[in-house]
């Protein structure tokens, strides 16, 4: 153990101030998108080996393999499962639902994404939902902006519902050991109070005053959902996979199996049902196709990450982050989670949260003593969630998903501008996250 | 013998479509002579793009499906002809630049005969030739003028 110690000084200084400073440069390399955020992490996590802020051994054993084998299961998962066209199904069932009344498609619309995104990424589902969204908003001749906005909302409140909902709540879950039911116990209630609550301003803001003819709302109602299916063996085989993965979620934890083998195991599977009996070449083409949906540059982002910020860890320097911000909030626990909640709100509104909340997590694991040990932790990780997830809709880059509905709508001709955007969704946010202090401060404090 | 060039091939009187004209014009042309595209020219005869006929699908697909990353799939949507030309009414009466393509290849006069069936070949359709300094259009290399050209130097 004692050979794996840093050396004493790395180029002239302390290795907790050379961890701190490429630490510091990979953040702020990360925030500037100058460049891709996967090389830079990968980049400074070779430099913290090579420096010998930690061993190779030391950077694989800092490596959240359980995050990156959630992620990458069930980014193989809804590969194959959108090839069915059973989002768009949804989503076109749904405005159906209402009669194409205007506000309703709003309201169905923001729940399917909701409901979508605490089962996928985020940024999956309003690739999937905005394209439906701007073909109703055309038809119905009502802007398509009141509901990519909170279709925006929905996603990053959706996802903060579950454990496999956003990837903090991956990176919160593996690092402590929350359970999929965990998740769905303690956050899903304040989420859809949230959600509801959202939707009031929205109709204040914009619902009155959506209207369509009835001509345009007959030829919603003509739109024939069962024909946006696109592969009925798919639809069957990618559904049946979901629910089990789903169902093995929940029961993983009394299995005594972790979420990440239950999403690859489910990823094999589907891969199996969707290419047997094809020929071999078919089956490698198939294959292909669907690892070539996998994001890998957010997986090696990850990766690059987990190095950095455990680097970061030896070093003490986490824990001097800790105990200074205890000595902030006296060591109390109301008020740390409370930093913690806003703290995080404010910080994911405006930077990445997955870098932020890989950081936090051991900071947080550091408080540890002070409060009676990791148990005693539950609302410092709830807030910790609440607002990495909830924060992301402070403004156009606070989360993937934000950016990629607004490049949507401006390719479909309506812009979203960063002020305008910002101007409506920051008090919504904070409203969010007051709506979250209230469920922290009762439930846990 | 000085080698021959797009010039020789070129229709010097091309149909053209005038850059306030509107797209009813542009379509009427479309339907009439089965153009595949025409150019587009301001009121000095400079080229500035082209009017094509996968336009007019434009017009009439819903915006959803046109962008990047939009719909692959809208078999659901069950429009009628009547829809369609409902569509393509509310715009009809709009210049014919909303229609316009700037990032058609163009030849200039001078590009080398087999050069310029080469581009004809690869681009599928009618190519104007246009003057690189005044940006003059000068006139239009067809499949049809080639062939034309080709055989009378048969005869």
């Amino acid at each position: 153990m004692h050979a794996e110690a840093p050396p004493a000084l790395i180029f002239g200084w302390d290795p907790l101030w050379f961890a701190t400073a490429v630490f510091a440069a990979t953040y702020i390399l990360v925030m500037t998108e100058r460049i891709n955020r996967a090389i830079v992490a990968m980049l400074a996590a070779g430099v913290m080996v090579l420096a010998g802020v930690l061993t190779q051994k030391q950077a694989v054993a800092g490596v959240d393999f359980n995050t990156l084998g959630l992620l990458t299961g069930m980014m193989v998962i809804v590969a194959i499962t959108r090839k069915s066209g059973v989002f768009q199904y949804l989503a076109v069932w749904s405005a159906k639902k209402v009669k194409a009344d205007p506000w309703g498609i709003l309201v169905m619309l923001a729940l399917v994404t909701a409901l979508l995104s605490a089962f996928l990424d985020n940024v999956t589902t309003v690739l999937l939902v905005a394209p439906v969204t701007l073909l109703i908003t055309e038809t119905l001749k009502v802007s398509p902006y009141p509901y990519l906005f909170t279709q925006i909302f929905a996603s990053n409140i959706g996802g903060t519902a579950t454990l496999i909902g956003d990837p903090p709540n991956i990176m919160i879950g593996s690092a402590v050991g929350y359970t999929f039911n965990d998740f769905v116990i303690h956050l899903t209630p304040v989420v859809l109070v949230v959600l509801a609550a959202t939707l009031v301003p929205v109709y204040l803001l914009w619902g009155r005053t959506l209207h369509a003819a009835a001509d345009d709302r007959r030829r919603v109602m003509e739109y024939n959902e069962r024909e946006a299916i696109t592969d009925r063996r798919v639809l069957v085989q990618s559904l049946t996979v979901l629910a089990f993965v789903i169902a093995g979620f929940v029961a993983a934890h009394p299995l005594g199996q972790e979420p990440s083998t239950i999403a690859l195991f489910g990823a094999a599977v589907l891969l199996l049902l969707d290419n047997y009996p094809r020929s071999a070449e078919e089956q490698t083409h198939g294959v292909h196709a669907a690892l070539t949906e996998v994001e890998w540059v957010t997986l090696f982002f990850f990766l690059g990450l987990f190095i950095v910020v455990h680097a970061l860890e030896l070093t003490g320097a986490l824990s001097l982050l800790a105990q200074y911000l205890l000595s902030l909030t006296g060591g109390d626990l109301g008020i740390t989670a409370m930093v913690i909640l806003w703290g995080s709100a404010i910080a994911s509104a405006v930077v990445d949260n997955i870098p932020y909340v890989a950081t936090t997590i051991p900071l947080i694991k550091a408080m540890a003593p002070t409060f009676g040990g990791h148990e005693a932790l539950m609302p410092l990780w709830w807030s910790l969630s609440l607002g990495a997830c909830l924060g992301g809709n402070g403004t156009l880059v606070g989360a993937s998903a934000n950016l990629i509905v607004a490049g949507m709508a401006e390719r479909a001709g309506y812009r979203i501008s960063f002020i305008s955007f910002t101007l409506a969704a920051f008090p919504l946010m904070l409203l969010s996250i007051a709506i979250s202090t209230l469920y922290i401060w009762l439930r846990y404090l | 013998m000085p080698g021959q060039t797009a010039r020789d091939v070129m229709d010097p009187h091309p149909t053209v479509l005038g850059a306030g004209e509107t797209l009813a014009k542009g379509i009427e042309y479309i339907m009439d002579k089965r153009f595949r595209n025409i150019p587009i020219v301001d009121e000095h005869g400079r080229y500035l793009g082209v009017f094509g006929v996968n336009c007019l699908l434009r017009l009439v697909l819903p915006q959803a499906v046109l962008m990047e990353d939009g719909l692959t799939n809208i078999a659901f949507v069950s429009d009628t002809l009547q829809d369609l030309r409902r569509r393509l009414q509310e715009v009809i009466h709009q210049p014919v630049t909303i229609c316009l393509s700037d990032e058609a290849t163009v030849l200039a006069p001078d590009t080398p005969l087999l050069e310029t069936l080469l581009v004809l070949y690869q681009t599928r359709r009618s190519v104007p030739v246009v003057d690189p300094a005044s940006r003059a259009l000068l006139g239009v290399v067809s499949y049809w003028d080639v062939g034309r050209a080709i055989l009378a130097q048969e005869l």
